[in-house]
This record gives structure tokens, C-alpha cells and sequence, in this order.
């Protein structure tokens, strides 16, 4: 086999905010942020579904919207704010999106819902009282091959329900 | 004696019966039994297949106890999704 | 909604508690086959034919094996032969090509480097010499005269012949006199009907890392339906000692079926058994789509008998199912799935015929969608002919109890009647029908299997429980598994830990597929539940000093005359004293799983400038047994629609001429999105399973059966066409009302 396997590569430093902490880390100019989320920092939340931005498992918040991070370069992420599923929940406290996803039964196999959350959170942020045609329209970009959303679009209106109630 | 019973498939291992009493106390000696009848036709009927007794379908038969009246239906080896 | 007859009262089963692995899956916590890294891994890189079929005349290495990071490069003469008629070698086959290439995108080496990068790289830099050999790609091409071989290794399964075919089975169904019934029938319907490849479409691509070390032990980290197949499969595939072999369930991103077989770990075994190093293997979704799953394409005549007042006196027909290019049962299977209604008179065969396509892999209720959408369409329109109620019609010819099914064995206790039932009377099926909407109905049926489970509890010192089982979570069943043990053991539900544990921890559990893991794993969590009962009252009588006959077990509690109830907890504290640690293993083979039924209602609107055909609402009733865990079971009947109004809609595979796949992406392959779908309205219906403890039935597989006559039935009284090939995508629904 090959004995030359110290090829250097060059790597780029990149320096950001994941879930709200301060971090640096070395990434090829060709990884995508999902792989350096996943391999570098160790973030195995957001999933590679597809890797063309088709399927959503692999959303994250960049500094505010949402995106697939398996279509951004990691060198893109240098200076954003970057949320995860990780850094959704407040310490041991869940989101209400959490709550409502595990009381309503939104997930089976489970793979697909950090995407999912991510992508509601961002849709609340925006609209606290959406209409379902408009989450089922913000949901679009997430497939889920297990529950057929309907779990998942009643788990999105309830913690709409709780969120508003919680601002009041 | 409890009675063999072939899905279509199988007929033709047997010279074209459909329903055939042999003695046996468990589904394996009845396949002897049909073995010796209709030989090959016991190879086709331990090749992963089920059978469905008194209306439970249960899958590798062979020690299976039954009935002296029992009915036993072969039928074709089960897989799901 | 759940419509149930009586049953005991439970205080467990029944109950919507959060499942005990959710917190886990929404904090992103939870290890999925590709979230693993192993210290010191390498990545491991596929090279595809390019080719539908192709005999590989050389495969050189050389130059891949010196390029950067290569560590170890694997082809298919690093496998062992196996015996034709092992099961396993066309799993062997299929994961590494060996003669011939048999299908675009069959593996013809492998390679394993520092990156992911290198290892496509140099994957990329093998070189192969084929000599190109006919494709065949249809059913009508394979079974035509003369027909050039798929895999000439192929034998016609339970044909006593040993010449190369095509055709994996030829299944022949017969009852009564066919040509009489037709003879004197009322009304007589005929059709065609095709449908597409599809996929099962699990969002998580398949996954493994594999760590063969010095002593030839191989610890193997996989998502999978079933941790001991994934075992027995390397082990058959490299022929070695099971043993040998340590498979660590991950959590599974979806299976449907297709994850019932085995990709990747023998090639990453034999990887890093040469690197020395732990490998790491994820598919792409290119290659998830190219060489994984799919589902057969099929091809049906179906042709019905009945009187003037809706008697269904005889069907005959002919259903083929395109396999793929190794032999498969899913001609066998799709014979088992016809099973609905009485049909007197019966003829019927049944064709499973190899393409030089990927193998084909079961995908929910495997085989029975094909024959339900060709069977449903006919039986609504004889119901449209007659002009009777598509309900009434059903009900007249459903099978109940000691009925015959298709394979000649009588029906034990079903539920199809309460489910045609439960729709009748349903406020969706009652509503009128919106302007401009048509209404549909359809019906699907699945046998369920039992097969062999094992099942550990422990009780812990302080009265809590855990559960262990050797079934991967797929849709919630830890949570199942827990209720059950609850109901038995009588304490909280969150007092009981359920845990999917490894093949050394665990006794042998088959794969889950079947709709099996609630039925036969949560048969052999009671049963050992039952027996810790029982040792539990003994321990009981000797703390309060009384006749193992006289203590009862009430409630989670030792009761005995005369004496202070005394509570699980009060006896697992004295546990060390009164024999030592709680503990039973149960493992069985299940007899006497119990088939379930569903009955679909939809309403669609077809827009007739642009071909589409949007559900506006869908109302589901299936037969679960008992529904242990109602929100999943509800989850279970909501995802098997939504997979088939995909089938029904859009999905299909296209290829070209050469067999090369043309959509294999999510862009491409066009599976439902929220905002395809509406709500999917429920109503569970519990006709209790007598052969199982709590009633279970199982309730995976019918759900994906009857969505895509349900809808075929709608559009056809939506635009007075019957539509006979799937999917029903815009264009073929605007081409048949150009016809019209």
C-alpha cells in the first residue's frame, strides 16, 4: 500500500459561534459545515440524509436561518452564529418544540427530527401563530419517511400554542 | 390421520393432490410420510416453508406436534418488510 | 379514535407515555450508524460498474493501491465462493461482484484510505475490463423467448430444475371451477395495471464501522433491522465463525424493509482485517438509490366475476414482479397477500422474473401493494358497475374466521369486517363529498410473521426494572416493550428501563421485519415477566413467612391473607437474602401471528390543466389487535399512507436503455412532503390477537397496501378514468384525460 500518507492538506482556520460558545477548528476548503459540525466539533445531531440539500436532516440555524448545512462550505461559517439541535433546549430545559415533538409522538425512527426542529424553531421565531398550510409549507424542505408529518405538524402547532401562551 | 394439505405450487410434486391423509404425530413425520409417497416432495416442504395449523401459521414446523385430526396447510416461506 | 371490543381493563397497556429513548432523539444525543468514530479509522470508498451487465474480465489495483492514504483495497476475489444454494451467497454476491457485474452501480472493489476523499479518489483510479452482455430490464424482456440471461446463476426456486433461468418462481394458485363462474357470471371486469420501482426511502443512508482486531475478532457497529442477521450474513458471506463476530446496534434512521439485508460490513470487515485499522463505510444517497432496496416494478391482469347483487364469484389473473438480478420471493410472498375476500373460484399465478436491476429488498408489507392496487381497482369497478356502495360490496365478500386465504389455510380471528365497518359509519366517509372532490376506498391485508425473539429482565435492588431486548428501535418499540413489562410487573412505566442490547448481551432475536418486534419480542418480555412473577411470590412467602400458595400478585405488590401487601420494591431490597438476583430470560419461536387488515378513505381533486391530484383528506381504520402504544400505532398507519400515496403519486424509478438509474436523488426521486399531504385521520380497530398475550396483531406492514387503489379509485370517479399505472404523476393522469 501506499507509503506516502503524510500529503499535507491545506487546512483553513475557522473561528465561530456553535450553540452560543466560542470555537476554532481546522477544515479542508472542500468540507462541508455539516462534516466539520459532525467530525471536528463531535456534533452528530444534524445527519448527511443526501448531501444535496434535498432532504433537511441536516439544518442548522446560520445566524438566524435556517440552512443546509451540507451545502456550506465550513470556511463559509467563520464569524456566524451557529445553532444546532444541540443548543436548542435552555440547560435541562427542553424547548417547547421538544416537548411537544416527544408528547406527541413526531418522531419513530428519530434521524430526521433534529432537521425538523430546527426548521420549526426557525418558523416560530418568525410566525408565533402559523397557519398549518403555512408550517407545512415551512416544513418542506425536511422529509420524514416515517410519520407522514401529521404528528409532527400537530407537535408544531401545539408548542405554537405554548410559546404564545409562555409571551403573554 | 391428520391431513396434508398443498398449496397449488406443491401439487405438482404430487402428482397433482391436493389434500392427503398420512399418519403422523408431528408436521416432520408427516413430511417423511408424504416423502415416501411422493419422493422430492419432502425436499420441497422442509425448504423454509411454514405451515399453518388449526389457523396459527408457524415457521419451521418440523417437531411441531398435531392432532390425530388435525389440518395441516403448507404454505410458502414468509419474509415481511 | 379506537374502536374495541371488550377486553380486560389495563392500566399500562394502552397508555401514551413518552418514549423512553425520545429525550435522546430531540436533544441530537441519540448515536445513529454514522454518528460513530472510531480512534484511528479509516474511510472506506466503493468502486460501481458503470455497465447493466458485464462479465469483468480484470480488475487492477496497482495504481489505486500506491495513491495517498490508501490503506487497503479489496476486490471480489478476496471473497470465498459459496456453495450455489447457500441463502447467502447472493448477499455475498450482490455486495461484491465476483464473475460479472449485474446491475449499474454493483460494487466491483473497494478501498479504504486516511479520507473519505482518498479513498473515492482511488476507488476512482482502479481500472476493469469488461466485456459487455446483454440487459434485460423489464418483465416483459426477461420473460420473453429467448431472453439473454439476467445471472445465469439463477435456478427457478421449488422447480425441481437445474437449467438457468430467468424466472426466480412461478407460484400457481387454484380453487374451484374458474371457467364456470365466469361462464355464468353477471358482470365481468378486466384489466392491466403496471407499477414502478420505488424505494423504501429511509432517510438515514446505510452505515457501518468495522474493527477487525489482531486475534480476528470483529466488532461491527451498524444500523440495521436486526443486529444477529446483520451477524449471520458476514459471518455466511466471509464463511466465518459467527463467533467471530460482535454486532453493536446503532439506532436505526428507517428501515421499511430495507434494512432487513446486509451492504456493506463484510467489505468493511475484510477492509480492515487487511489495514489493521477500524473502517468506516456510509453510503451516499446516489448510492443509497443505485444499489439498495428498491421495491419490485410489476405488471397484473386481473379479471373478476360477480352477480347482480355484488357476489363475488371468481377471480383469475396474472401478477409478475421484476426482482432484480438475483432470485427472491417476492412472487411467493405477493401469492400469500392475496387473501381479502371469499372468491369461491380462484386462478391465479404468480411470476417473480430477474433484471439486471438492483437486487430488490422487501419493503413493507413486500409484494402485497402491487396486487392490492390491480385487485382493489377491478372490485371498485364492479362496484361502480353495479352501482352499488364500494363498502357494501366488501362487506358482502370480506373473509372472516375459517375463510379460506389464497395459499389454502383458513383465516384464524380477523378483524376486516370491524375496519369496512369503522369506515362506513366514519364521520369522513358519512360527509359529503366536497365540491369538485371525488371519494375512494380502498382495503389491504398482511399476513404478519412470529419467528424467534429472546427477552432479559433484571430487577434492580430498589424495584426498578430493565428490560432487554434484541429488537433495534425503530418507531417507538422500547416504549412497547415497557409498557408490557409495566402491565405485568405492575410498576411505573418510567421505573423500567428498556434497552436494545448487543449479540453478546442479548440471546438470539431474528430480524425485525413482519410487523414481529411488538408481537413476538413483547411475547417473550411477558413471558419472562410472568416467570419473575412467580419467583417473586416465592420470595415473598419466605420474607412473610407464609405458603407459596397463600401470596397473590395484585397491583406490583405480594398479597397475602392476614398481612401488609408487600411490594416489588420490599423484595428486591431482601433479594441477596432470599436466593440471590431477580432475573429471567425468556426466548420462544412465535406461533400464531395474527394478520391485520386496513380499510382507506380518501377524497382528491384532480386539476385537469395540469394532471395533478391533490388528497384533501384521508381517513385510515386498521386492525390493530391491541394497540400497546397507541401513538405509534396511529404513527405506523399515518407512515405506511404517506409512503403509499408516494407509490400512488410520484416515486418511480427511470432508467435508460442501459439500465443506468436517471433520478437517483431526493430532487429526482420525489418522495412526499408536508406540504404534499393532509392530516391522516386514524381509527385504530381492536380485534384482540387470541394467540397473543395482550391481543397484539402488528400493524407495520398493512398500512402501505391499500393507498394506491384508494386513490386510482377516487381519480376514477373524479374524471370517469381508470387509471392502471403507477404512479399516477401529472403526466400520465393528463395524457388519460386527453384520452377520455
Amino acid at each position: 500500500m501506499s507509503e506516502n500518507t503524510t500529503t499535507r492538506r491545506s487546512r483553513t482556520h475557522v473561528s465561530c459561534t456553535v450553540n452560543g460558545d466560542q470555537v476554532d477548528f481546522l477544515a479542508d476548503d472542500g468540507t462541508s459545515l455539516l462534516d466539520a459540525l459532525r467530525d471536528e466539533l463531535d456534533l452528530t445531531g444534524a445527519k448527511e440524509g443526501c448531501g444535496t440539500g434535498d432532504c433537511g436532516a441536516c439544518t442548522v440555524l446560520v445566524d438566524g436561518r435556517i440552512n443546509c448545512s451540507c451545502l456550506m462550505f465550513a470556511p463559509e461559517a467563520e464569524g456566524c452564529d451557529i445553532v444546532t439541535v444541540e443548543g436548542i433546549a435552555e440547560g435541562d430545559h427542553l424547548h417547547p418544540l421538544q416537548q411537544t415533538f416527544l408528547e406527541g409522538a413526531a418522531l419513530q425512527c428519530g434521524v430526521c427530527t433534529p432537521g425538523f426542529l430546527v426548521s420549526a424553531k426557525a418558523l416560530l421565531d418568525e410566525n408565533p401563530d402559523p397557519t398549518e398550510t403555512e408550517i407545512r409549507y415551512a416544513l418542506a424542505g425536511n422529509l420524514c419517511r416515517c410519520t407522514g408529518y401529521d404528528k409532527i405538524v400537530r407537535s408544531v402547532q401545539e408548542a405554537a400554542v405554548q410559546l404564545r401562551g409562555a409571551a403573554r | 390421520m391428520p391431513r396434508a394439505h398443498l398449496m397449488t405450487p406443491l401439487r405438482r410434486f404430487a402428482d397433482g393432490e391436493s389434500v392427503i391423509e398420512v399418519e403422523g404425530a408431528t408436521v416432520g413425520e408427516m413430511i417423511v410420510e408424504l416423502d415416501r409417497l411422493f419422493p422430492g416432495l419432502g425436499e420441497m416442504l422442509t425448504m423454509g416453508s411454514s405451515a399453518a395449523v388449526d389457523g396459527l401459521i408457524h415457521a419451521e414446523p418440523e417437531f411441531l406436534a398435531v392432532e390425530p385430526d388435525a389440518d395441516v396447510y403448507f404454505v410458502a416461506p414468509l419474509t415481511g418488510g | 379514535m379506537t374502536i374495541t371490543e371488550d377486553r380486560p381493563a389495563y392500566k399500562w397497556v394502552g397508555t401514551r407515555p413518552i418514549r423512553h429513548d425520545g429525550y435522546d432523539k430531540v436533544v441530537g444525543k441519540a448515536r445513529f450508524a454514522a454518528d460513530r468514530n472510531f480512534p484511528g479509522q479509516l474511510h472506506g470508498a466503493f468502486l460501481r460498474s458503470p455497465h447493466g451487465h458485464a462479465r469483468i474480465l480484470a480488475i487492477d489495483t496497482a495504481a489505486a493501491e500506491v495513491m495517498p492514504g490508501v490503506k487497503a483495497v479489496v476486490t471480489g476475489a478476496d471473497f470465498p465462493d459459496l456453495p450455489v444454494g447457500n441463502p447467502e451467497r447472493d448477499t455475498g454476491i450482490n455486495l461484491m461482484a465476483r464473475d460479472a457485474a449485474l446491475y449499474v452501480g454493483h460494487v466491483v472493489a473497494a478501498v479504504a484510505a486516511s479520507t473519505r476523499a482518498e479513498a473515492e479518489a482511488a476507488a476512482a483510479a482502479i481500472e476493469v475490463r469488461y466485456e459487455l452482455l446483454p440487459v434485460v430490464l423489464s418483465i416483459d424482456e426477461s420473460m420473453a423467448d429467448g431472453a439473454p440471461l439476467a445471472n445465469p446463476d439463477n435456478r427457478t426456486a421449488f422447480s425441481g430444475s437445474d437449467d438457468p433461468s430467468n424466472l426466480a418462481t412461478v407460484t400457481p394458485l387454484e380453487r374451484g371451477d374458474v371457467d364456470a363462474a365466469f361462464e355464468a357470471a353477471d358482470v365481468v371486469v378486466e384489466r392491466e395495471f403496471d407499477t414502478a420501482w420505488v424505494h423504501q426511502g429511509y432517510i438515514e443512508p446505510h452505515a457501518c464501522v468495522v474493527d477487525v482486531g489482531p486475534d480476528g475478532r470483529a466488532d461491527v457497529w451498524a444500523s440495521s433491522q436486526g443486529h444477529f442477521r446483520v451477524r449471520s450474513q458476514t459471518a455466511a458471506v466471509l464463511d466465518w465463525d459467527t463467533a467471530r463476530i460482535k454486532v453493536t446496534p446503532a439506532e436505526i434512521g428507517g428501515g421499511f424493509g430495507g434494512k432487513t439485508t446486509i451492504y456493506l460490513e463484510p467489505v468493511a470487515a475484510l477492509l480492515s482485517e487487511k489495514s489493521g485499522r477500524p473502517v468506516k463505510i456510509v453510503m451516499t444517497r446516489d448510492e443509497v438509490l443505485r444499489a439498495t432496496g428498491p421495491a419490485p416494478a410489476s405488471k397484473s391482469r386481473i379479471r373478476i366475476a360477480a352477480t347482480n347483487d355484488g357476489e363475488l364469484t371468481a377471480i383469475d389473473g396474472w401478477i409478475g414482479y421484476a426482482v432484480g438480478c438475483t432470485n427472491d420471493m417476492a412472487g411467493f410472498v405477493g401469492a400469500m397477500s392475496v387473501a381479502s375476500y371469499k372468491f369461491p373460484n380462484l386462478k391465479m399465478e404468480f411470476v417473480g422474473a430477474l433484471t439486471n436491476t438492483p437486487r430488490s429488498a422487501a419493503y413493507r408489507a413486500p409484494s402485497a401493494p402491487q396486487a392490492a392496487f390491480a385487485i382493489e381497482s377491478v372490485i371498485d369497478e364492479i362496484a361502480q358497475a353495479l352501482d352499488m356502495d364500494p363498502i357494501e360490496l366488501r362487506l358482502k365478500n370480506a373473509v372472516v374466521e375459517g375463510d379460506l386465504t389464497s395459499m389454502g389455510g383458513p383465516h384464524p380471528r380477523v378483524g376486516f369486517v370491524e375496519c369496512l365497518e369503522a369506515i362506513r359509519d366514519s364521520e369522513h366517509y358519512r360527509s359529503s363529498v366536497p365540491e369538485g372532490a371525488a371519494r375512494g376506498i380502498g382495503t389491504g391485508f398482511w399476513f404478519n410473521i412470529g419467528e424467534q425473539s429472546s427477552a432479559t429482565v433484571n430487577l434492580n435492588e430498589d424495584g426498578t426494572a430493565t428490560v432487554i431486548t434484541g429488537s433495534p428501535d425503530i418507531g417507538g418499540s422500547r416504549a412497547s416493550m415497557a409498557l408490557m413489562a409495566a402491565e405485568e410487573l405492575g410498576i411505573d412505566v418510567h421505573r423500567i428501563t428498556p434497552v436494545v442490547a448487543d449479540t453478546e448481551s442479548v440471546g438470539f432475536t431474528d430480524v425485525t421485519e413482519g410487523s414481529r418486534a411488538t408481537f413476538a419480542t413483547g411475547m417473550a418480555v411477558v413471558n419472562a415477566c410472568r416467570e419473575l412473577v412467580e419467583e417473586l411470590k416465592a420470595r415473598a412467602a419466605t420474607i412473610l413467612g407464609v405458603g407459596a400458595d397463600a401470596v397473590e400478585w395484585v397491583d406490583g405488590a405480594a398479597v397475602a391473607a392476614d398481612k401488609d401487601p408487600l411490594p416489588l420494591a420490599g423484595i428486591t431490597a431482601k433479594a441477596k437474602g432470599t436466593g440471590g438476583p431477580l432475573t429471567v430470560t425468556a426466548s420462544l419461536n412465535a406461533g400464531g401471528a395474527g394478520p391485520s387488515f386496513a380499510v382507506h378513505c380518501c377524497d382528491v381533486v384532480v386539476d385537469d390543466e395540469t394532471g395533478r391530484v391533490e388528497v384533501l383528506r384521508y381517513t385510515t381504520a386498521q386492525d390493530a389487535g391491541t394497540a400497546i402504544h397507541p401513538s405509534y400505532v396511529e404513527g405506523q398507519m399515518q407512515g405506511g399512507t404517506a409512503q403509499g400515496i408516494g407509490w400512488a403519486l410520484n416515486e418511480e424509478y427511470v432508467y435508460d436503455d442501459d439500465g443506468t438509474m436517471l433520478n437517483a436523488s431526493f430532487l429526482d426521486y420525489r418522495v412526499p412532503v408536508a406540504s404534499d399531504l393532509p392530516m391522516i385521520e386514524t381509527i385504530i380497530v381492536e380485534v384482540p390477537n387470541p394467540a397473543h398475550p395482550y391481543g397484539v396483531r402488528g400493524v407495520g406492514e398493512t398500512g402501505i397496501v391499500p393507498p394506491m387503489a384508494t386513490i386510482a379509485n377516487a381519480v376514477s370517479r373524479a374524471t370517469g378514468v381508470r387509471l392502471s399505472s403507477l404512479p399516477m404523476s401529472p403526466p400520465k393522469v393528463l395524457a388519460a384525460l386527453d384520452e377520455r
